[in-house]
């Protein structure tokens, strides 16, 4: 239940990370200068805080997402399973969500 | 009949579903890359020079597109779904999800545009 939300909302911010790839990719790839300017708002903190949440959920949303293709492969049916198992994701992306921090923070 | 309050004869339902999954593995295989190369830019690992020639790749410009494709059919299934489960009025939820898709589709051909534009 709170892993099917969580799947949900974690894939609602990725695809609002869209439109943010996409400037980022069009500043990138125009003149030295606009590259220059892309580069510094990535290294700002808005911009650090959104390379860290969008890493926070690919991770959440990537672990999770294999997390049901095998329930759908008949993988993990089992209700002590699928808690345990969304328990775990939750654990990867705590530790991918600390592993970001420190890659972007420090 | 009177329970059935939603018009769900459109007997797509396992077509959507077989979707879904079949886009979800392409992007595992391919979403991480754009996140690392966005990391790696940020590193400073990849300057603009070695970015363009990754973006001018031939093999890069095929991979952004098939993440694309499988993009657009994994968010729009995604977000139809979302829509379908939270917006009761049809009214409010048919507007919605048409407008998702033009939103979707400006988007794709912005990207498509970005990708295969002479660097």
């Amino acid at each position: 239940m709170l892993a099917s939300i969580a799947h949900r909302a974690s894939g609602m911010a990725l695809v609002l990370f869209v439109p943010l790839y996409l400037w980022l990719l069009h500043g990138m790839t125009s003149s030295p200068d606009q590259y220059e300017t892309t580069l510094t708002w990535l290294h700002s903190l808005p911009g650090k805080c959104s390379l860290w949440l969008a890493g926070v959920a690919l991770v959440y949303h990537f672990s999770n997402g294999i997390r049901f293709l095998l329930i759908d492969a008949g993988w993990g049916e089992s209700r002590d399973m699928m808690r345990f198992s969304a328990l775990l994701v939750l654990v990867l992306a705590a530790v991918a969500a600390l592993l970001f921090a420190w890659l972007l923070f420090l | 009949m009177r329970t059935v309050k939603e018009p769900g004869s459109a007997h797509s339902g396992l077509s959507d579903w077989y979707w879904q999954r079949l886009s979800a593995v392409v992007l595992a295989l391919l979403l991480p890359l754009p996140f690392f190369l966005m990391l790696m830019v940020f590193s400073g690992g990849v300057d603009q020079q070695g970015l363009l020639d990754i973006l001018d790749h031939t093999a890069s410009r095929v991979l952004h597109t098939l993440l694309i494709m499988a993009l657009m059919i994994h968010a729009y299934m995604g977000l139809k779904v979302i829509l379908e489960d939270y917006v009761h009025m049809l009214g409010w939820r048919i507007p919605l999800i048409a407008s998702m898709l033009v939103m979707m589709g400006g988007f794709g051909i912005w990207w498509l545009a970005i990708i295969w534009a002479w660097a």
